[in-house]
């Protein structure tokens, strides 16, 4: 609904500020304007009265005419507009004047002097979709009594108009109709509300009758009118309606229109003599075909609103007329409706049928269920007045509702400790008194009426918003609350904040992606979570169907995408919550492609599964989880996505908690990666979760550790850690077993890899001997060579 | 005697030139094992001293002391010289390019959507608020239900929001954590908390669109909770977010879950108030919605609105930051080109 202040200054004085002022008023009390317009504009116009119109000698479409301009002569304007012509007033820019478009100035066109322009409305900045095919193929036609040489013809026309636009909550339908802006207007400038009456004097009793059967249409109401005569509508209700953004058809439609905007009650009529019997009955149980004024055929639901007459659907309750008894310029005898239909089954229907009227957005929105028989006497009266109605009938009415006026109680304590204000009694009173509440106080009890028009207030809070919105909300002075709560952050809750910190200063960097993807990669990389996916029922594209029970894919792609734009060394993190079929969880995501740049180009190492194997043991550690409770395993998988020579499952006791590790070829091909990449998927909620003992300190051992290299040739299958493990468990003197060189090569030969480790031995009770050192070593030694063959080179 | 002298005196006056004309530690080693060596001729000239007369010892045997102590002396120092200058030559040949990259000190960069979750975390956990964590999966009761937006509301319509089922959704607000947290302490614990997370909304992605985006709720619940508490807590979020001077104002607006609603305004960061582009030249940039919780949103959840009230505030992730670093497009929080993450720094 766009505000015309020109309609609007009918019912309350607005002439006398400025639509920025008001406008600003409206915004802050919650009905934000969004634009102001001006419906016409331009300077230096006046009218004038065309007295000669000649053809131009070089053209075969212009005229030369000579327009008189009253009080600012007769000037020679050379015209475009075929309906130019003899006798015509229309309305002139004259030099200098400012348009929309353009700017006035004294020519010469085809060598003939014009001084001046004759308008057409759309050259003066009113939409042409406001404006009828005439006026828009011509220079605009004025009446033949229009005032020639008068300074203002804009306003003599009625189209100097300012409109507000406002974007309407969902709360103020009310704002859908003129009258209620009125309210709202006089309730904020604190002033005078009028609206005319109407009265329509000797209705006869129709003999058409009116039923509802469903509950989902309460009320009903219909008037019958005969005699009318269609024809234009006067200007006055064509300028509102051109200002409202509707287009002008002829009186009766009009007069249907203008109501609807000025009460917020849509209407609807009925050609009379094209029903089949004298009766309408509001039904949901019609399944078919219905045809609407639109030429379209649409298929009934059962649910569906539909006002019968004879068991046929005569009209999409709420939504749109039926073609069979649409009202003509022929018609003459009209049933009026004036319904109420349930806003959720209006919008169901007319979603489903992609099918919106003007009418069915308010019935959506909600509209005043206690105003039927005003709206319809007003609708009459205009009926009688401007198409020559010559009966009018009593309202047939159907009605179930309550339209009792509704009381809210509420106390001045209640307001002012909900807003934390101070108001007085007077204040309070005073703006609801403003806001037509009617206030009735009684101690510190306040008992309001609510007006019908305001569906939205219905309780003590809504009246604490009516109080601060007109009062202003600068009244609140600031406090801050007292709340013993434990807040903060959790042991959780820091602990991952650590692991992104701790990774970012590694160089890595902290992605955000979407959760949504498609089909053939909602299972991509899914280790930790093979559940199943969330699949959306009404998904925008089928590339984001599937809510992701993986991070890694889409912070793949990340490497993907940057890889693409000339990045070839990447490191990245992503830390996000996941959702898959019964279970949450939250995973952290680690994608390595390209180089490790010790020290910038100088010195680049190519990332490797040992990377992310550092990653994840750096994690664990700073979760304080200890060696002894984790494993690496191979990773066993027949999905082509890690390198299976080069990766590795992470458990926890029996718990998968991560996979880590090199990218197969055919995945660095499909996600086109270049050489190697590496990529990790860790569980993080697990990790966190994981029970860990408190920090301890120890004693720094009291005597020296004693420490020997050993080169093993091994066969290239035999691990570190069983090596490792093995030598461990020769001897408790052996404190730790360390790799420093790995080689495999021509030197060791086909199949074998050549192993140099450190042992240290400490014996915590005294500094060990070389004899005691050589036993225990001797003992490894001896132990990996039965064990696993190993050539010992010390 | 005379002579034995003049050979001390000669080989005094050797002894200091050769250390004199000494190049190398070599060198003067060598001179040191002729002269002050245990088999040198001074020593061996000692050997006279049972020849001499007695009063003869004292001055002879001074001489070839004083002679031994000079020859020491003047070795030491050429030796130390020596001993500097090799350092000195080693430390020259040693020198670098100090202007070469250094040791990778890595410093990893940040997409700006943490930066700003985990500020306005940081402040509210420093105010004493809970930091919640709802789910991207909601149901249909806690994401509306709950909130105050009934069943057939226009809100619900499929084409706003993704369903996962006839229940099941993608959350379109965080304001689902209301629910939850209200519900999870039973009707009777005060409540401060902020829950920051992903949403979903069946847009179109454009450059201030996105299907996926970001809110932090913020929710207080106690009684006697008022509009002027939610004012004070946030302007003190505004100041620690935008700066000192920041202010804010309400403008009256509209939630199902508040009454009274407001629309929350900062004064511009970038104008300080005087209007500019990024305000449109209001002075005011508009950064969320608030309001006090709805009579019906505590009763449904289990607190009593007769006793407590509270308020509750949301503000949308990536508008902050997009307002805050000036970034132009809403799409490139998710596109990750790590040349935008460049130039954002974590604390």
């Amino acid at each position: 609904m766009k505000i015309s202040l020109n309609w609007l200054n009918q019912f309350v004085k607005i002439d006398d500020i400025t639509p920025e002022e008001l406008a600003d008023k409206l915004t802050f009390a919650g009905i934000e304007i969004e634009e102001i317009t001006k419906l016409a504009r331009g300077t230096n116009l006046t009218i004038g009265h065309i007295i000669e119109c000649e053809n131009h000698p070089d053209s075969d479409h212009l005229h030369v005419l000579k327009v008189d301009e009253g009080q600012y002569g007769i000037h020679q304007i050379v015209c475009g507009a075929p309906n130019a012509r003899k006798g015509l007033k229309v309305i002139v820019a004259r030099e200098g004047a400012v348009l929309p478009e353009i700017t006035i100035v004294k020519s010469t066109i085809r060598g003939v002097e014009s001084d001046g322009m004759c308008c057409a409305l759309y050259e003066l900045g009113v939409d042409k979709k406001y404006l009828t095919e005439k006026q828009c193929a011509g220079i605009e036609e004025l009446p033949e009594d229009a005032p020639v040489g008068i300074d203002n013809p804009l306003s003599y026309l009625g189209i100097d108009d300012v409109i507000l636009e406002p974007n309407i909550l969902a709360n103020r339908s009310d704002m859908n109709a003129m009258e209620s802006v009125a309210l709202e207007v006089g309730a904020l400038l604190d002033r005078e509300v009028k609206f005319p009456t109407y009265k329509v004097e000797n209705k006869f009793k129709s003999e058409y009758t009116v039923a509802s059967e469903t509950s989902k249409c309460p009320e009903f109401g219909m008037r019958e009118i005969k005699g009318i005569k269609t024809k234009p509508s006067p200007k006055w209700m064509q300028n509102i309606l051109t200002s409202e953004g509707v287009r002008s058809i002829n009186n009766v439609v009009d007069i249907g229109n203008y109501v609807m905007l000025l009460t917020g009650q849509p209407l609807n009529m009925y050609d009379a003599d094209k029903l089949p019997v004298k009766n309408l009955t509001v039904r949901d149980d019609i399944e078919g075909d219905f045809v609407a004024m639109d030429d379209k055929t649409y298929a009934l639901q059962k649910g569906d609103l539909l006002v019968t007459s004879d068991g046929r659907g005569m009209c999409l309750g709420g939504i749109m007329t039926s073609k069979e008894c649409e009202v003509d310029e022929n018609t003459t005898h009209v049933l009026l409706e004036a319904a109420w239909f349930n806003p959720a089954s209006v919008r169901r229907t007319s979603n489903r049928l992609g099918l919106v009227s003007e009418s069915s957005s308010r019935f959506v929105k909600g509209i005043n269920p206690d105003q039927n028989e005003y709206v319809m006497e007003i609708t009459c009266a205009l009926l009688k007045e401007l198409c020559e109605a010559t009966e009018v009938s009593e309202t047939v009415h159907y009605d179930t509702l309550n339209h009792d006026k509704k009381y809210v109680e509420t106390s001045l304590t209640y307001i002012n400790n909900r807003l934390g204000t101070s108001f007085s009694m007077d204040e309070v009173v005073e703006v609801l008194r403003r806001d037509h509440l009617e206030p009735v106080v009684n101690g510190d009890t306040i008992k309001v009426g609510i007006p019908h028009n305001r569906i939205d207030l219905n309780e003590p809070c809504d009246v604490s918003e009516e109080v601060i919105r007109l009062l202003g909300f600068n009244n609140i002075k600031s406090s801050m609350p007292i709340v013993q709560v434990k807040g903060g952050y959790t042991v959780k809750q820091s602990n991952k904040r650590a692991i992104r910190r701790y990774l970012r200063n590694q160089g890595l960097y902290e992605c955000l992606t979407y959760s949504l993807v498609d089909e053939k990669h909602k299972d991509a990389f899914a280790y930790i979570d093979t559940n199943e996916n969330y699949r959306l029922l009404n998904p925008m594209t089928s590339d984001k169907e599937y809510l992701r029970k993986n991070t890694l894919w889409s912070l793949l792609n990340v490497a993907t995408y940057n890889v693409a734009h000339q990045e070839k060394n990447l490191a990245l993190f992503e830390v996000s919550d996941v959702d898959s079929v019964g279970k949450q969880g939250t995973q952290l995501s680690i994608v390595l492609v390209g180089n490790d740049k010790v020290r910038g180009s100088l010195e680049e190492k190519p990332y490797s599964f040992y990377h992310a194997k550092g990653l994840v043991d750096a994690i664990l550690a700073l979760l304080g989880i200890k060696e002894n409770r984790y494993k690496y395993v191979r990773l066993v998988s027949d999905k082509e996505e890690f390198h299976p020579g080069r990766s590795a499952s992470l458990y926890i006791g029996k718990d998968l908690v991560a996979v880590l590790g090199e990218l197969h070829p055919n995945a660095l091909k499909e996600l086109g990666l270049g050489k190697v990449a590496v990529a990790a998927s860790i569980n993080l909620d697990y990790l966190l979760n994981v029970k860990t003992s408190m920090d301890k300190a120890s004693v720094p051992p009291k005597f020296p550790s004693v420490s020997r290299d050993l080169a093993l040739v091994l066969d290239k299958k035999v691990s570190y850690e069983e090596i490792k493990n093995e030598i461990k468990k020769t001897d408790k003197l052996v404190e730790n077993v360390e790799a420093f060189d790995v080689y495999e090569g021509e030197h060791v030969g086909f199949g074998k890899k050549s192993l140099a480790i450190t042992i240290s031995l400490r014996d915590k009770e005294k500094t060990l001997t070389d004899a005691e050192v050589n036993v225990v070593i001797n003992k490894v030694i001896a132990a990996l060579k039965m064990k696993f063959l190993a050539e010992v080179r010390s | 005697m005379a002579n034995a002298i003049e050979r001390v005196i000669e080989i005094r006056e050797k002894a200091l030139g050769e250390i004199k004309e000494a190049e190398n530690l070599e060198g003067l080693t060598a001179i040191k094992n002729i002269y002050l060596a245990k088999k040198s001729e001074l020593t061996a000239l000692m050997g006279l001293m049972k020849e001499l007369r007695a009063e003869e010892k004292g001055s002879f045997g001074k001489a070839i002391n004083d002679t031994k102590a000079a020859i020491q002396e003047a070795w030491a120092k050429k030796a130390a010289e020596m001993e500097k200058r090799k350092l000195q030559a080693q430390l020259e040949k040693e020198t670098i390019d100090i202007s070469l990259p250094g040791e990778t000190a890595n410093v990893g960069h940040i997409n700006p959507y943490y930066v700003i979750i985990d500020e306005v975390s940081d402040i509210f956990a420093g105010m004493g608020f809970e930091i919640v964590e709802g789910r991207d999966v909601e149901t249909d009761h806690y994401n509306f239900e709950l909130l105050n937006v009934p069943q057939d509301h226009p809100a619900r319509d499929m084409q706003d929001t993704f369903y996962i089922s006839e229940t099941e959704l993608l959350r379109t607000q965080t304001s689902a954590a209301q629910a939850h947290t209200m519900l999870s302490k039973g009707g009777t614990e005060p409540i401060k908390m902020i829950c920051p997370g992903k949403t979903y909304r069946r847009d179109e992605d454009d450059m201030t669109h996105s299907h996926q985006f970001s809110q932090i709720e913020g929710l207080v619940v106690a009684p006697g909770v008022s509009l002027a508490d939610l004012k004070g807590t946030l302007e003190l979020f505004v100041k620690k977010m935008f700066g000192e001077k920041r202010e804010v104002r309400f403008r009256s607006s509209f939630f199902p879950f508040t009454e009274p609603s407001v629309e929350v305004d900062a004064s511009c960061s970038n104008c300080g108030g005087k209007g500019c582009n990024m305000c449109k030249g209001t002075g005011w940039i508009e950064i969320g919605g608030a309001g006090e919780v709805h009579p019906n949103v505590l009763r449904m959840c289990g607190y009593n609105p007769d006793e407590y009230s509270g308020f509750a505030f949301g503000v949308g992730v990536e508008r902050i930051a997009m307002l805050r670093f000036g970034i132009d497009d809403i799409r490139r929080f998710y596109t990750n080109d790590i040349r935008f993450i460049k130039d954002f720094n974590a604390k």
